[in-house]
């Protein structure tokens, strides 16, 4: 193939003009030489998700994403703020309300303190509640961010926000960010898998891993619960796989046949392949989700033996294995829980104590369990863990039994490839309400521009140009925070 | 009443305009969300009063002439003389030119002048211009572009034996009459209008009512409306003919933006709103990236942060309004009604009881409510009426517009889950709560008899009957709470001298009608070329200018500006008439060419830009359903209405976002009739590139993935179809395998199958019989035969199953899902 119709091929295949081609992701690379562009020569050049390198050599080569939907209280869970216990039942000191806006339903509530105990874990110290007792033995492997904040009042924008750092949709999600940058490291699976808990995708569906105006074949492929976890993976009924065999036989023949009139035509013999692949995954992608390989001893350590953790340590052991066999981003999203006869997420504007009490039960042990077991074969290093959220949660109560939604100062933490173990960054101030020190704050766009370092990738070289303008991951904003990093 | 404007009907203006008062919708007590929407419908409305639907409109003939407000705002009366002068010197801001026809060698190849322009490059380049493709693959790929569906083998013979001089006008004329054409023209404009039947966001409710632009947009094009008008309708239909319906239903061109009705910051909701119509207007209409100017001057092009905000400011005064009662109910309104009568009979008890328990608080319910909402939002919404500006008025009718029962009812749920926090907290509260949720819980039981699609309401966006429109600024970073000079609506300076005229009627701003006239006028440089380039990139796969929706610095210089400019000057000669543009294009030799691979042409001119070789092109997601569902003859021809639910594999987990539709005629409807859930794609289609309803679509991109193949291959759905497409070729052919195989050919591809096919095709029938045997053998012994047959026919299940999977690996391959 000649350098004008490879040319042609990546137009065709959605790499597009001033795609990564173009937008020289290897520095230095043109389109006859270096880079991924050799390795793409070598491989078979019909794929768009052909591997391809980093802008540096990567901390890591997967990311599970630990979405927590619904927004916990942070303040419950890992920031200890022993003003707030004393401050309890008290209105909200004006001081702390400062340069933020807020909704006054049922009168701004009094400071709120749930009933926690606190302890400090690890050589690190770091506070847990006991609501997350799993999780804290892990205290040396985490890096906390406490001074985390974002945009929007309702969980709508900022789930948004936090999957694609768009206010409104259209915006490609990080992890379909991820899979353009890099392409699969194995073409019998998709690079970008979601994973969620619960008979029904999470709230937003397909908008939470779209491929935005990337191409679509970028976009996250949403891993169904059961043996069969892509849609259409199964032959139809009554079809025997020695019949689909004999098929694709056909199917190649025929498309070789109408391909001899064109013989430069590499879209063409890209669909010849996307049918090989096709018959691969079949068997690739139920084998990764098939867990009767693993110990009683690893299901355990998932909480797989216990009901309450069943459904998501089963999430967290799929995504263990999607790591070892090579997919980048793994975005698990938390299920909705019956509190009190109604089916909630984490959004616990009343009723914290059971909501809280529910859901940190269903993802501390395996989470914890996914740390473990990471780390006990050798792939915390390679692997980056983003406990995230979309905002956290008021420091005054709302309806007297929960807590409002609080976009000016929570928790989130990564472990993993390249972070700096055992550390905290940012505080919130003394009743956890907004960042302390604001010029600590960690928006979405830094926490994306963090994750992309950690896999080899500067957001701010990370280019797609639509309609004429360069588009980046992280907007027009983002930084790379520094002390999270080892 | 005839004589009565519709809008100044439903804006209860109809007393200060004639002298008589009029029944009207409250718009701001009456909440859009407890009757726009069927899953609330009837659950009472909020804060006051019953709606009382204006009497319908008898007739929405137009607007008597000696009627003088609307007489000043017509088009022609602002139609636009001046010429333009441009302050930026980039091509696309210079006026557009027609240009000379050029020098040719081979003018005998010349049917149209499109050829002579794109000729002249070729010959430059000492290329020459492809033969003719055949007959039989011209029909199948001009009916695949009018229409987005394989024609039949009876139009393919029709026209390869059309020995007339004029064959090929009469394929075209037929293509162009069809409301086929509309059908597929229009989904290519919903892609632009990031059409959708739902709004997007966590909670993506239904839109109920947006079919009728769908529907409308079809319609526009099958009665060829002039593209000047299709704008002005679509951007101030309110304005420019108030008493027209269908201009009213066009507006729905604005109203797609994604929304969500649970925001609490109604201030941010209305800049985001505005900011997404602004930015697919200059994205559909201009071809420029104005959103680029949002937070910072534009870097590329000379569109300043003032230019923005001034384009912005012509919507300044926009509202979604989702109650306007049809005026005139046909069919589909008659059903909906009907259904939704049943489902309001069984429940009125329910209903009933629980509106009585919410009139017992109803004050304190909507003050909770209304205290939902942050600071700023806040202070507009406790305002008395009588103190509102404009943009209180228009954050007071967001209230409205997504307040609902439900919305008061959480009152008493807050309050009883305080747990006595509450100051209103007591034991009556409790137990009003708790009949109410009971309530809710029996209320679910008639769900099934709820009409899950339809209305007899329309969206549209309108200026609320008012004229005063609130301020614009200049938001410093793009950020709304950080204003900077006010500014007046205005088009942008680099690429017009021109300044609005604007016009405010009584009921509305008059801004939008002055910017759709200066849009939709014949001197704007860029609303011909850009159009002229879209419906030029659908049939050749590559606009003239590559950036479709980019006509500034940054995007692709146009290849053959000549060509570009003749097209767009001739369109606009043409009377903006969409359908002698489309009959130019198909009537060319340029569109007539083989798309045979020449080795010249692919060393010469690699990216074939010039188009010495007619490009193939991959089909696009709806094609490929159609096509198939045309090619199994399970096509539900069926124009219009509510969208459909289709059944979706079982372990998709869209819960109740997707109900399949009860009637199975919905099932086989054209894609563009498929409901579009913005958080649900439709999965058959999602794989193939389908238009991401989030944003304006301008182009459908081709990517190839493993996904594709799977749901293709692996669908149960499609292999049904496949068994049905076998089923016709037996009934078609009869018995003789030879003829079966052409039949199939002849259906999926508009030709015969080859001898070397039928060889191949022949030896896996054999083999494959064996496979099917050998399957059954071990025990297995259903197998999927041929569906639909007619009369007695004597089939072997193996050979017939053997010939299902043949007839479904066809449909699988390279030939299908092309069009040459």
């Amino acid at each position: 193939m000649n350098n004008q119709s490879r040319r042609d091929f990546l137009l065709k295949t959605g790499y597009g003009l001033g795609g990564l081609a173009l937008s020289g992701l290897v520095p230095g690379a043109g389109f006859s030489g270096g880079g991924f562009l050799s390795s793409a020569m070598a491989a078979d050049l019909v794929d768009p998700l052909t591997p391809k390198q980093p802008h540096f050599p990567g901390k890591v080569k997967s990311v599970i994403w630990l979405h927590q939907h619904g927004a916990p209280s942070t303040l419950d869970l890992y920031d200890y703020k022993p003003e707030l216990v004393k401050l309890a039942g008290q209105e909200v000191p004006a001081s702390f309300l400062k340069g933020i806006k807020t909704s006054t339903q049922g009168g701004l509530g009094k400071l709120y303190a749930s009933n926690r105990t606190w302890k400090q874990y690890g050589q690190s110290g770091a506070w847990f509640s006991d609501l997350v007792p799993n999780i804290a033995q892990h205290a040396d492997n985490i890096a906390f961010i406490k001074s985390s904040v974002t945009v929007g009042a309702t969980h709508d924008i900022s789930i948004l926000k936090l999957n694609s750092g768009g206010l409104n949709p259209g915006r490609p999600s990080l992890g379909a960010w991820v899979q353009y940058a890099l392409g699969s490291a194995n073409p019998d699976l998709p690079a970008y898998v979601v994973l969620y808990n619960g008979k029904k995708e999470p709230s937003g569906g397909a908008v939470n891993w779209s491929a935005g105006f990337l191409p679509a074949v970028y976009q996250g492929t949403a891993f169904r619960s059961g043996k069969s976890p892509i849609l259409y993976l199964e032959r139809p009924e009554l079809t025997a796989a020695s019949q689909q065999n004999d098929n694709l036989k056909l199917l190649k023949q025929l498309n070789e046949l109408k391909g001899l009139a064109y013989p430069e035509d590499t879209e063409l013999q890209a669909r010849i392949r996307a049918y090989d692949l096709a018959e691969r995954m079949q068997t690739s992608a139920p084998e990764a989700v098939d867990l009767s390989k693993e110990s009683d001893a690893t299901k355990a350590l998932y909480g797989l033996n216990d009901e309450i953790t069943k459904e998501y340590g089963t999430n967290l052991l799929r995504a263990r294995r999607l790591v070892e066999r090579g997919v980048r981003f793994i975005q698990v999203v938390t299920g909705p829980v019956d509190i009190d006869g109604d089916d909630r997420d984490w959004d616990a504007h009343t009723k914290l104590e059971e909501n809280h009490g529910k859901h940190a039960k269903i993802v501390d042990k395996p989470i914890a369990g996914l740390l473990t077991d990471l780390k006990s074969l050798g792939l915390l290093d390679s692997t980056l863990v983003v406990w995230t959220s979309e905002f956290g949660r008021t420091s005054w109560g709302e309806s007297g039994t929960g807590r409002d939604h609080n976009a000016w100062g929570y928790t989130q933490w990564l472990a993993g490839g390249g972070v700096k173990a055992g550390t905290t960054y940012g505080s919130t101030d003394e009743i956890g309400l907004q960042v302390a020190d604001k010029s600590q704050a960690v928006d979405t766009y830094d926490l994306h521009a963090t994750v992309l370092n950690q896999m080899g990738l500067d957001h701010l070289k990370l280019i797609y140009k639509y309609q004429g303008r360069s588009e980046r991951p992280t907007v027009v904003y983002g930084k790379v925070i520094k002390e999270l990093i080892a | 009443m005839n004589k009565k404007l519709y809008l100044a009907v439903i804006w209860g203006l109809g007393g200060s305009m004639t002298g008589e008062a009029e029944s009207a919708v409250d718009l701001f007590n009456s909440p859009v969300a407890a009757i726009g929407s069927p899953a609330v419908a009837a659950e009472g409305n909020a804060a006051a009063a019953e709606i009382k639907a204006p009497e319908p409109v008898a007739s929405v003939t137009p607007v008597a002439a000696d009627n003088k407000m609307v007489a000043d705002n017509k088009p022609e009366a602002a139609e636009i003389n001046a010429a333009q002068t441009t302050k930026s010197k980039l091509w696309s801001y210079q006026p557009v030119k027609a240009p000379a026809e050029p020098a040719l060698n081979n003018k005998t190849w010349v049917r149209t002048p499109i050829d002579a322009f794109v000729l002249a490059p070729l010959e430059a380049k000492g290329l020459t211009p492809s033969p003719d493709a055949d007959r039989a693959a011209f029909v199948r790929r001009a009916t695949l572009d009018a229409w987005g569906v394989i024609p039949t083998p009876e139009e393919v013979t029709g026209f390869v034996n059309d020995t007339s001089p004029e064959a090929y006008e009469k394929l075209a004329d037929r293509l162009l009459a069809s409301p086929k054409y509309g059908e597929r023209q229009a989904r290519r404009w919903l892609d632009l209008a990031r059409y959708a039947d739902s709004t997007g966001f966590q909670n993506d409710n239904t839109r109920p009512n947006m079919w009728r632009y769908r529907d409308y947009v079809i319609n526009a094009f099958n009665q060829d409306k002039p593209y000047s008008r299709f704008i002005q309708e679509q951007l101030a239909g309110d304005e420019l003919w108030p008493d027209n319906q269908e201009a009213l239903i066009a507006t729905g061109y604005m109203a797609h933006f994604p929304d969500n009705h649970n925001s609490r910051d109604l201030v941010q909701r209305k800049y985001q709103i505005t900011t997404d119509i602004t930015d697919t207007v200059g994205k559909v209409f201009l071809g420029q990236t104005v959103e680029c100017a949002r937070c910072h001057n534009h870097k590329f092009d000379k569109i300043s942060q003032k230019d923005y905000y001034s384009l912005q400011a012509f919507f300044a005064n926009l509202s979604a309004v989702d109650n306007i009662p049809v005026a005139k109910k046909g069919e589909a309104e008659r059903n909906y009604e009907a259904a939704l009568a049943k489902w309001q009979e069984a429940t009125k008890e329910i209903r009933d009881k629980q509106k009585a328990i919410i009139d017992t608080v109803r004050e304190p319910a909507l003050k909770h409510h209304k205290e939902r909402y942050l600071t700023d939002s806040r202070e507009a919404i406790f305002k008395p009426n009588s103190e509102w500006n404009a943009q209180d008025r228009w954050l007071n009718h967001r209230l409205a517009h997504v307040t609902d029962e439900r919305s008061l009812a959480a009152y008493l749920e807050d309050v009883t889950e305080s747990k006595g926090n509450h100051k209103d907290y007591s034991p009556e509260v409790v137990a009003k709560w708790a009949e109410y949720d009971k309530l809710t819980e029996e209320l679910k039981k008639f769900k099934d008899l709820k009409p899950a699609s339809g209305s007899s309401e329309i969206s549209a966006m309108t200026e609320l009957g008012h004229a005063d429109a609130p301020p614009s600024y200049v938001l410093f970073g793009g950020d709304h709470e950080r204003k900077l000079d006010e500014v007046q609506p205005a088009f942008p300076e680099a690429i017009t001298d021109e300044k609005p005229l604007i016009k405010p009627t009584a009921f509305s701003s008059g801004r939008r009608t002055a910017l759709a006239n200066w849009i939709a006028s014949s001197t704007n440089p860029l609303t011909a070329r850009v159009f002229v380039n879209r419906v030029w990139e659908q049939y050749f796969g590559r606009g003239i200018v590559e950036t479709v929706s980019d006509f500034g610095k940054a995007g692709q210089k146009p290849t053959n500006p000549e060509l570009l400019d003749y097209l767009a000057d001739n369109f606009i000669k043409q009377g903006w008439s969409v359908k002698k543009l489309h009959r130019d294009i198909l009537l060319s030799s340029a569109y007539r060419q083989s798309s045979a691979y020449r080795e010249d042409v692919a060393k010469a001119d690699p990216e074939n830009k010039l188009l010495a070789v007619f490009p193939r092109k991959r089909l696009e997601a709806e094609q490929i359903r159609d096509s198939l569902l045309v090619a199994s003859g399970k096509l539900e021809d069926k124009l219009g209405g509510p969208s459909v639910f289709p059944p979706v594999p079982a372990n998709l987990g869209a819960g109740n976002q997707w109900e399949v539709s009860k009637d199975a005629h919905d099932f086989n409807r054209r894609s563009l009739y498929v409901f579009t859930r913005r958080s649900v794609p439709y999965p058959l289609l999602e794989s193939f590139n389908m238009a991401s309803a989030q944003e304006a679509h301008s182009k459908r991109e081709v990517t190839t993935s493993p996904l594709q193949s799977l749901t293709l291959f692996n669908s149960d759905v499609v292999f049904e179809w496949s068994q049905a497409l076998a089923g016709r070729v037996i009934n078609e052919a009869g018995n003789d395998e030879p003829a079966q195989l052409d039949r199939l050919y002849q259906i999926l591809f508009s030709r015969k199958a080859s001898d070397s096919e039928k060889n191949i095709l022949q030896k896996f029938l054999n083999n494959h019989e064996k496979v099917v045997r050998e399957k059954t053998a071990e025990g297995k012994f259903a197998v999927s035969i041929p569906t639909g047959l007619k009369g007695n026919q004597k089939l072997d299940p193996i050979r017939a199953a053997a010939f299902v999977d043949l007839v479904h690996t066809v449909t699988n391959s390279n030939e299908f899902i092309y069009r040459f």
